[in-house]
């Protein structure tokens, strides 16, 4: 058994060693090829996807709700851009401004919010995602700020000059890759467990230790890191920012594509991200943005979006279309992925057996004797 | 101090909108444990119902074809009679429809009430476009129609929306302790299983509890349409500032957050008028900040502490 789960291991991951390697040669066909328009929108969905990957691991792993996600995006991108014009920061490493901005924001929101019930998270995240707009007017201005500074790709790539925006997808990829790495770790490990068990049983995984009400902290300042990382990433393409850049719609379409493409793997962040950057570009390729009257309603973003929202909601409980393609285990077969825990654990299942057998043996007896009182 | 009157007085009308939109909020969460998001947007929505209504056959209303059935304009109170009559059915079918075959997941209720949030804005904005437009206030609004006390102008309007959200808050009241049906949603709200046992239809008496916030929140937009114009995103701000009073209030008491929305308001207008670097736009932030402050020292609100925390 112990050999067919590691064979079918090895196999999974040499199919994702060529699913990566794959994509790795797709991108770097767009990146090369496309118009410096896609290649740009392509860095704008490698970004998000970090901000959605934020929101996958607070829906789906924390079970919290925030509706501010746009927002925390917005606080990265603020403070990466004022890092480099303020503080002449490197422009290499100014999304590590976005990320501490982020995880900070996050924590700050965090800390009231989780001692009452998730319901105060969403209200609290969304008055944010609200109020994000109208503070950056009043600091920034109606103009917008742009970056005092240029994405040069070194000689050694052979980049040339003028296709900087090859450069910046490389860059806005490398960040991403590392941080997803990073985080998938985190989640298949102990913490990720920890998330799980503080979402489905709260009151029993106090009980085995894990402080819930810290775990959900850490969980938030990660997310509203994620997002503030992206927001960061996002300045590399787009070298500038106003306060129209995040109104709290963005929020609420981040969350709606969130919950309804967020499965319980990081990965499932990249549909919502693409939705997100390409849906506005298709519509307003069909023309249908300027259509009236209920054709032009259901034409509409905002009834997509809607329509969406409630179709996730009915059709898969909240949950995500992607849950419906995950693979399903009996639920009396968990399987722990480390070999070593499932060989003790199986040890373990087998002494159970023997016992309860040896309290069969000892407890016929009695059976026994209650026939033959009501025989006699 | 004439000033600080004045400033007073003005902040009655925006506190009544606050109030009775927290008021909404709280009954909503306080009956099915659902945070209803669209709550602002159904507002807004049914602000368009009267002015449709008031407005009768016009060349800027998209439904002018359907006016026939109408008829000539309304005067404006019974267009907001109107409105939260049919806003009331909207809250109703909301419930039954969208929210009650997926209540037992919050998350999914939650997005389906974000969904709803969407799904209207989408519609008002394709319907009647992104203008602004006029409706008008059910209360005498001209420049004499105040008083003058102390130095400070009261006008008729502030009053009058002020002492209807009282009047309504009241009825509440006594539609809870005076009504069979309000007992039932007492019990519901208090034990929905022990309600059930006994007889009690919960699912008539939560679609009530739905109607009646979406009433009171189609109120509260048409008698504040007056003061701040009708366009599709009238009730964003409103919206904060109504779930940040319904957060003062625990999110369960209607009565804390109707005091909330007007502390807000009072919060929100001396800011803008006493402190120089804060403007009109800016008070909204400032309101945010009080409340992750008031959320840090005492995250039970005005709500008694004890009973806040058994709730978590």
């Amino acid at each position: 058994m112990t050999i067919q789960s590691s064979q079918t291991s090895s196999v999974k991951r040499f199919v994702w060693i060529i699913a990566s390697a794959v994509s790795v040669a797709a991108c770097l066909r767009v990146a090369f090829w496309a118009t410096p328009k896609i290649v740009t929108d392509l860095s704008n969905v490698i970004a998000l996807s970090l901000a959605f990957a934020g929101l996958v691991v607070l829906t789906h792993y924390l079970g919290l709700l925030s509706l501010g996600q746009g927002a925390f995006v917005g606080v990265g991108a603020y403070a990466a851009l004022h890092v480099v014009n303020d503080f002449g920061a490197p422009v290499l490493w100014m999304p590590l401004a976005g990320l501490l901005a982020g995880t900070l924001v996050g924590a700050v929101v965090a800390i009231p919010s989780l001692r009452l019930p998730k319901a105060y998270l969403a209200l609290l995240t969304l008055s944010m995602a609200v109020a994000y707009p109208i503070i950056l007017r009043q600091i920034d201005g109606n103009l917008p700020v742009t970056l005092d500074g240029a994405f040069v790709a070194p000689s050694w790539t052979g980049i040339a000059e003028n296709d900087e925006h090859i450069w910046e997808l490389f860059l806005v990829a490398a960040y991403a890759a590392v941080t997803l790495f990073f985080v998938q770790g985190l989640l298949r490990g102990p913490i990720g467990r920890a998330f799980i068990a503080s979402r489905d049983q709260p009151e029993a995984a106090r009980a085995f230790g894990i402080p819930v009400y810290r775990l959900r902290l850490y969980g938030v300042a990660l997310s509203g890191g994620m997002a503030g990382l992206a927001g960061g990433l996002l300045m590399i393409p787009t070298n500038f920012n106003d306060y129209t850049h995040f109104p709290e719609e963005l929020s609420i379409k981040m969350f709606a594509l969130a919950m309804a493409f967020g499965g319980s793997r990081l990965i499932s962040a990249v549909p919502g991200a693409l939705v997100l950057i390409f849906l506005p570009v298709w519509l307003i390729d069909r023309n249908w943005v300027v259509e009236y009257g209920w054709v032009g309603l259901v034409k509409s973003e905002g009834f997509i979006y809607a329509a969406l929202l409630l179709a996730t909601a009915y059709l898969t409980k909240g949950k995500g279309f992607m849950h419906l393609f995950e693979r399903r285990q009996p639920k009396s077969k968990v399987q722990p992925s480390n070999r070593q825990v499932t060989s003790v654990v199986r040890g373990l299942v087998d002494l159970d057996q023997q016992l309860v057998q040896l309290e069969g043996l000892a407890g016929d007896r009695p059976d026994i004797r209650s026939r033959q009182a009501t025989n006699d | 101090m004439s000033l600080f009157l004045q400033r007073t007085f003005d902040s009655l009308a925006n506190g009544s909108a606050y109030a009775a939109l927290a008021v909404a909020i709280s009954m909503v969460f306080r009956s099915t444990g659902i945070l209803n998001l669209a709550q602002g947007q159904l507002a807004m929505f049914s602000t368009y119902i009267a002015l449709v209504l008031a407005t009768g056959p016009s060349p800027y209303m998209k439904f002018s074809s359907n006016t026939d059935l109408i008829g000539a304009a309304w005067p404006v109170w019974a267009a907001i009679l109107g409105a939260i009559a049919i806003s009331m059915v909207i809250g109703a079918f909301t419930e039954r429809v969208i929210v009650r075959p997926i209540s037992a997941d919050p998350v999914a209720a939650v997005g389906a009430t974000l969904g709803l949030y969407l799904l209207l804005g989408a519609f008002v904005r394709k319907q009647w476009g992104g203008r602004t437009m006029f409706l008008g206030s059910p209360f005498p609004q001209t420049a004499e129609d105040r008083w003058d006390i102390g130095g400070a102008r009261l006008w008729y309007d502030s009053v009058g929306i002020t002492l209807t959200m009282i009047a309504v808050l009241g009825l509440l009241a006594v539609l809870q302790r005076r009504t069979k049906a309000g007992l039932a949603f007492r019990a519901v709200t208090s034990n929905r299983t022990g309600s059930l046992l006994v007889g009690i239809r919960v699912s008539r008496v939560l679609m009530l509890g739905w109607a009646l916030a979406a009433g009171i929140g189609a109120l509260a937009g048409g008698l504040i349409a007056g003061e701040i114009n009708v366009r599709p995103d009238m009730m964003g701000r409103l919206l904060v500032f109504g779930l940040a009073a319904a957060t003062l209030g625990g999110l369960r008491s209607p009565v804390l957050a109707f005091v909330g929305g007007y502390l807000f308001a009072f919060l929100e207008t001396m800011l803008g008028g006493y402190v120089s670097f804060v403007d009109s736009q800016v008070t909204l932030v400032w309101a945010l900040l009080v409340l992750i402050i008031v959320l840090f020292v005492r995250p039970s609100g005005l709500m008694p502490r004890t009973e806040a925390w058994q709730q978590r």
